[in-house]
Order: structure tokens, then sequence, then C-alpha cells
């Protein structure tokens, strides 16, 4: 739903794409692999009217490929299918609710962004679509696989980067990438040549022969990366990408998603930095105490605000800074 | 420790175990050192009262190098609060006195002011020595604690201390082969008079000998050993202090890390999932000082076993029988709860769909790399030791039929049944918080399901030993069958268990870190 409504009013008239759709149905993985790659970058509302003429021409070429979706939610009209539905979701622990019914569509190519506060149940809704955490209530299709139905072919399709959970850090970062890569189904010989890649791509080359226990913080963060990227996912989970990497890393990083949804990748990113989320998203939903409050492209979200402002409203506003007139009378 | 109160009941359970313990060691130690008094041996008293002494102080010194690297009071967590540096080395010395310990060791110390009590003079003499005494001990383990927290910082450091850990573990077994074969109604007290002399002028015994030494009349002995005392004590503040002040006011240990090459197990083990799990157990096996310390320890029990059977009076012939067997029951029993050893980060396993079978199989690779040649060359020892070579295929199937059996058993109860274990990292000899009951529970229940399935098999080999060598030939045939039927049962519904509870092992790990 939120590339839903805009663009079709924006690209409703140039756009070839919704004719072609109707062959996309029956498709094979390997065959949509193909088509989505040569699909066009991500769009924002405001953003897509000058690149409708090549956006058009791929979008023709890829039908011939026809990629896969089967539409979860009837959405006449979309532009780009839906490769991730979160329905109704809900997780509670005990009598408090950390989920309260979360429902999100997400397109492909989609870079989406998902903000709250502290708390707010972005790690618990990730957990559940990446299938480590049993949701009480609701369902996630991931490209038209239900993940608490076939969790298997379900997992196949995501990559992931959780927050705050141990790695198997007694490896060192070359056998912890094989040991994803080969717990992915990969060959040793694919393995080996990805390492290398990613080790280039993330700048820890040097590091690959040490043990991820002996990494820092943000380097940690880079090799998990590595590894949940290493089988070429359609969809990435990543759950606070960003926090403890240096900001050169980070705008490699950038980089390199940006890359990826070009191609026809999905990614979708947790994140308490609204800076980041709004430089980088083109779409974001914010979660509040379980429950979505607003979802859709950057621009329809934020309004005439600033993301962050937009945030802070709808969080419940800045608290009043009343009452800790002793902190400005200092003790010495 | 009245925060320790406002805990969750298992810990609660802990500590009023603790306390109990204290509580009995306390009334023992007090009960004898009141009754020394009426002993009219002195010297007999005073040996033994050094000894012993000794023995204490350098656990307090000792123990917090191998076991309290996580530690509240350490000095640098008050480093940012700006209190003096020797109001802070007060404190905490104080705070030092607080805990069970501490606790057992004032109320003993102060009893043995009634075992001198034999005249005003060693009664003074006691008290002082009984304050110099508990101080002492406080403030050497405080010392240490704080040296172990700076050297032991860093992970490779942390790492070493366990494995000397591990070697003292190993080195118990001898002792206590030592403690028990020597003669303690013959010559005991003489050995204990002789290592009390000597111990009596180091500062170790020092502060235990001299109200001991005051009692029988020797005022020039008990006067030099407080002054030892007294010394000890004083350097050892001056140390504490000093140590404060330059912890409080230093970084934390850098360390730097060491490069590896290749792949390791990963490229001996090519294949897929299943390969990749087994050259991740086995990287762990070897990087690992959780799994260490019950590498080391499956020897250990066999010996001490064997001991305690010669002891009782077996004849050797029979005895040489159980050591294997044995071994191999705890090779396989040791992987029952391995899937907790990988705390969180059993989230990639979970999140890449891995087949629960896999896993399984997997983690079973150590413990049968390192048990195929545990059973060959044991069982033929065996054989030679036993003298019958008609006793080997039954001897090593047997052994076998254990191994097999208990791994499949604990590919079932490491998914099924995780309970809480040394977090990665973690000091080896450190215990969770929350094992309480489910830990013990599950332990003994692997333990004896094993025993239980196993026990054809070796009711068939006795009965082939003492009754007829027919049923010999039984054994090895019932070994291979219910060992392979409950390896491979053991692999499928641990398998299905794992692939089942994906979530909730999750779960466990999440809430256990």
């Amino acid at each position: 739903m939120a590339e839903a409504a805009e663009p079709t009013t924006a690209q409703g008239g140039a756009d070839t794409g919704p004719a072609p759709r109707a062959k996309r149905a029956p498709a094979k993985t390997a065959a949509a692999a193909a088509g989505t790659s040569t699909r066009a970058p991500r769009t924002r509302t405001t953003a897509a009217k000058p690149r409708q003429s090549t956006r058009t021409k791929t979008e023709t070429a890829a039908a011939g490929a026809a990629p896969t979706v089967v539409l979860e939610a009837p959405k006449p009209v979309e532009t780009r299918p839906t490769v991730l539905t979160i329905s109704g979701v809900q997780k509670r622990y005990g009598d408090t609710v950390a989920v309260d019914g979360v429902t999100l569509d997400i397109a492909e190519g989609s870079f989406y962004g998902i903000v709250g506060p502290n708390g707010a149940g972005k790690t618990t809704t990730l957990s559940i679509i990446t299938g480590l955490l049993r949701p009480d209530a609701g369902r996630v299709v991931v490209h038209g696989v239900d993940v608490w139905a076939e969790p298997v072919r379900a997992k196949h399709i995501i990559g992931v980067l959780p927050d705050k959970l141990r790695l198997f850090d007694r490896l060192t970062g070359a056998q912890f990438l094989r040991y994803a890569g080969t717990l992915r189904g990969l060959s040793a010989k694919t393995v080996r040549a990805r390492t290398g890649d990613l080790a280039a791509a993330f700048g820890i080359e040097d590091a690959l022969d040490r043990l991820v226990a002996d990494y820092s913080a943000g380097m940690t963060k880079k090799i998990a990366l590595a590894a949940a990227m290493i089988h070429s996912p359609r969809l990435l989970v990543l759950d606070e990408p960003f926090e403890s990497v240096d900001p050169v890393s980070a705008a490699n990083i950038i980089d390199i998603l940006q890359r990826y949804t070009a191609a026809g990748g999905t990614v979708v990113v947790s994140s308490h930095g609204m800076d980041m989320i709004q430089r980088v998203c083109d779409s974001v939903a914010i979660i509040v105490r379980g429950q979505v409050l607003a979802s859709g492209t950057i621009d329809e979200v934020r309004g005439e605000q600033t993301l962050e402002e937009r945030f802070v409203d709808l969080a419940g506003g800045r608290k009043a800074a009343e009452g800790m007139e002793w902190l400005h009378s200092f003790s010495d | 420790m009245g925060n320790a109160f406002r805990r969750s009941p298992w810990q609660i359970f802990g500590l009023v175990i603790g306390l109990l313990y204290g509580g009995f060691i306390t009334v023992l130690v007090v009960g004898s050192l009141v009754a020394a008094r009426l002993v009219p041996d002195v010297a007999a008293t005073h040996s033994v009262l050094v000894v012993i002494g000794s023995v204490v102080l350098a656990g307090f010194a000792l123990l917090p190098l191998l076991f309290g690297v996580d530690d509240t009071l350490d000095p640098r967590e008050f480093a940012l609060f700006g209190i003096p540096n020797r109001s802070l080395a007060t404190g905490l010395l104080l705070a030092g006195l607080l805990g069970i310990p501490s606790l057992v060791l004032i109320i003993c110390a102060a009893t043995t002011v009634v075992t001198w009590s034999q005249n005003p003079g060693t009664v003074l003499v006691a008290l002082i020595c009984a304050v110099v005494v508990v101080l002492t001990c406080v403030l050497a383990s405080r010392v240490t604690t704080a040296i172990a927290h700076s050297m032991l910082s860093t992970r490779r450091s942390r790492e070493a201390g366990g494995v000397i850990g591990i070697l003292l573990l190993v080195l118990i077994g001898p002792v206590l082969l030592l403690l028990v074969t020597v003669d303690w109604g013959r010559d005991g007290l003489g050995a204990l008079g002789g290592a009390a002399g000597w111990l009596a002028w180091t500062p170790l015994g020092a502060m235990w000998s001299a109200p001991g030494a005051a009692a029988q009349g020797d005022w020039g002995a008990a006067v030099l050993q407080l002054i030892i005392a007294l010394v000890t004590l004083g350097l050892l503040w001056l140390g504490w202090t000093a140590l404060v002040a330059y912890v409080v006011a230093s970084p934390e240990r850098e360390q730097r890390s060491k490069d590896y090459h290749g792949l390791g197990w990963f490229d001996r083990l090519p294949g897929g999932p299943t390969a990749a799990i087994a050259g991740r157990s086995m990287t762990y096996w070897g990087r690992d000082a959780r799994y260490w310390v019950s590498i080391v320890l499956i020897p250990v029990i066999p010996v001490a076993v064997v001991v305690a059977l010669a002891l009782a009076g077996l004849p050797w012939h029979f005895i040489v029988l159980v050591p294997l067997p044995l071994v191999c029951l705890f090779l396989g029993w040791s992987i029952h709860n391995d899937l907790a050893y990988d705390s969180t980060a059993i989230w990639l396993h979970l999140v890449s769909g891995t087949r629960g079978m896999a896993d399984r199989a997997g983690r079973m690779f150590p413990p049968v790399v390192v048990g195929i040649p545990v059973l060959v060359v044991g069982s033929i020892a065996t054989t030679i030791v036993f003298g019958d070579w008609a006793v080997l295929p039954s001897v090593a199937a047997l052994s076998g039929a254990i191994l097999v059996i208990g791994l499949g058993l604990s590919s079932i109860s490491s998914a099924l049944f995780p309970y809480p274990a040394t977090k990665p990292g973690d000091s080896a000899f450190t215990q969770p918080q929350t094992s309480g009951a489910s830990a013990a529970l599950v332990q003994s229940l692997s333990f004896f399901a094993i025993l239980i399935l196993a026990s054809p098999v070796l009711v068939f080999l006795v009965l082939g030993i003492t009754v007829n060598a027919f049923w010999l030939a039984i054994a090895p045939v019932a070994a291979v069958l219910i060992g392979f039927a409950t390896l491979f049962f053991g692999i499928w519904l641990g398998g299905r268990v794992f692939d089942r509870r994906g979530p909730e092992i999750m779960a466990f790990a999440n809430r256990n870190d």
C-alpha cells in the first residue's frame, strides 16, 4: 500500500506497466530473477516523471521475462509487484502487546524504512518476518511464499541482519562467510568467489583471517551484513544496519544497497536515525507502540515537515522540559 | 547481599543453598575450634590450624583468578563517580566483608580466640590475629580480583586463565590419590607438623600461627610471627590502595588479535550444510574453552571412579572393564546441551532454513572423531589388561553402543530441552545464574536414559563373562541393533524437533543471553 495510491495517478497515463501484468502471474523464480534484475530503479513519486521513458522501456522488456508475483492485497492498479506482505501481525508477551496488528505491503525494488521509538516493536516485527519469532496472529508472505507455512522456501528468499544477537564469533571472518554461505546451500567455489567480492565491497579484506570475536562493533555489523547478502536473496531484512558503523562505511553500504534495489532487490531497514531514513529510503512506515501510524512514500508520510518532525508528532510529541530547574543551577 | 533477595526464585534458591552450606561449614568449624580448646595436645591443634588456615588464605587469594572475573566491586566501575581513592579503597574493602565466604571466615576467625583462650595474653594475641586474618583474606581476594579483572579483561588472557584452571582440575586427580594413600593415623600429624613449621614463618601461615605459638609459651616466635602478619597486612593495604588509584585512572587493556590462515575444518570437510556444521563444531571444540573443560573432564572422571572402586575392594580384573564404557558414556553425553552453547548465534541456522537433521548430524562429528580412536585403542588396551581376547568384540560393542546411543539421545535432548549454559566468551567455570532444577533434571534424565538403553548389551557382556561365553557373541549384535536404531531415531526426531521449534529455541536463547 506504500506505493499503491500515488504512483497510479502519476504514471497511469504514460506507463504501460499495467497491461503486461496479466502475463506475469505464472512464473518461475529463475525467470523472475532475470526479469527483475533489469528492472528500473525505485521511483519516488516526485522524481518519477523524468524517468518515465526509461522506466516504460525496461518495464516492457521485463514483461517478456515474466517476473513472478502473487498479489496478496487486491490493489487493482499497482506499478510494482508486492514482494512482502505483512497482514494483521500480532505478538504479545504476557500483558504487553509488542506488535498490534501491523499490516504493510512492500513493493519490489523499494528501499523501505521502518522507524519508531525504542521498544516500539520494530525488532519484533522484523523477527516475525524472518521466521525467528512466531506471531500470535497474522500472516507474512514473501514473494508468494507464506513464511510460517513454508518456512524453508521463504527463508531462502530472505537475507537477514539481526540486531543484538551473537554471531558464531570463534570463526574467522572468512570461515563465518563460508559457514553462512554453505548453510544457504552455496557451493564452496561460489562462496569463495563471493567472499572476495563482499570483503572488497565492505572493506574488510584485512580482517578475514581474524576471529569475529576480535572485531570492532562496526566490523561485526559489516561481516554480518555480508553474510546476509551472500546467497543473493530477493529481500534483505536489516535491523539497525548502520548502528556503530562509521560514516564512510555507512555511505559505502548505502551505495551497495541502492544498487541492489535498482536491480530489483528489496531492502527493509529499521532505524531510529531519521535523517538516514529520509535520505536513503523511498518509503517508510512509522511504528509506535506496535502499531503502524503512518506508511507510504517518504513524501507522503512527511508532508510539509521533515520526517523527524512528523515522527516526533506521531510518537507523542515532545515532552515539555519543565521541572528540571535544578539542572541549571550547577553544583560547583 | 540484600539485593540478592530481590531476584528470581532460582537465584534465591541458590543463595539459600549457599547460606545453608556456609552455615553448615561454620557450625562444623566453630564446633571443632571450640573442641580443640579442650584437646591437651596444643602442638597438634597448632599445626592443623596453621595448615588449614594457610589453605584458606591461599583460596581467598587464588580462587578469584580462576572464577571471579565478573566483579561488581571492580574499582574501575566507580571511576566516574569521583570518589577519593582512599575512601574508595576502604569502602570496597568493607563491602568485601559482606558475602557468604567472608561471613563464614569472620565467625570462624572469631572462634579461634576461644581455641587459644589459655590466658589473657594469648587471648589478646588471638584477638589481634583474628582481625588480621579477616582483613588479610578479604584484602588478598580484592587485590587478586582487581588484578584478574585488569589482566584478564581481554578474551585471550581470560581463556588462558581457563586453561590454567583446567590444568589444576587435571592435577586434582593425582593429588586426591596421594592424599588417599597417606596413612593418616600413623604419619599424618607428623607430615602436618612439618608443613606447619614451615608455613608458620610465611605470610600465609604467620597470622594463624602466632596465637598457637603464644599458647605453647613460645612468646618470641609469637611476636615475630605477629610482626610478619602485620607487615603482610600493611603491604597488602598499600598494594590495594595503589591498585585502586591505578585502576581508576587507567583504561581497560586493549588486546592484540591473531591471524588465522585458511578455512581450517571447513576446507577439510567439503560438502553441504551438514559438513559445514561439523566443521564449525570441530572449530569450536578446538577454540572455545567451554568445550575444553568437558574434554579434559572426560578422562578425569573414570580415574576417580576406578580409584573409588579399587578402594571399595573390587578385584582389579573387573575394574579394568569400567573406564572405556565410562569415557564413551560421557563423550556421547557431552553434546546433550550443545544447542545452548551457541546462545543467540543460532539465529543463523534458523534464518537460513537449515534442516534440523543436518544440524543434529553435524554436531555429532567432534565426539565421533574423538570417539573412534578412543574406542579402538581403548578396547584393545582393556582386553590386554583383562587378559582374555574373547571379550574384545563385546567390550568394543558395549562402548560403541554407549557412545552411539548417547549421541542419539543427546541430539533429541539438546533440541527439545536446552537448558542455560555458560555464555560464549564467559569463563568456562562460571555457571549461568538460572541453571536450577530444569538443568539437573535434563542432565540426569539424558544420562540415565543412555544407561537404560545400553543395559541389555551390558547384561549380555556380564552374562558372557560370568555364565557362558555364548552371550559374548550376542552382545555385539544387540549393540549394533540398539545403537544404530537409537542414533538414527535420535537424528530424525531431534531434526524434526529442531525444524518445528525454531522460534522457541530462539526465544530460549534470547531469554538466557
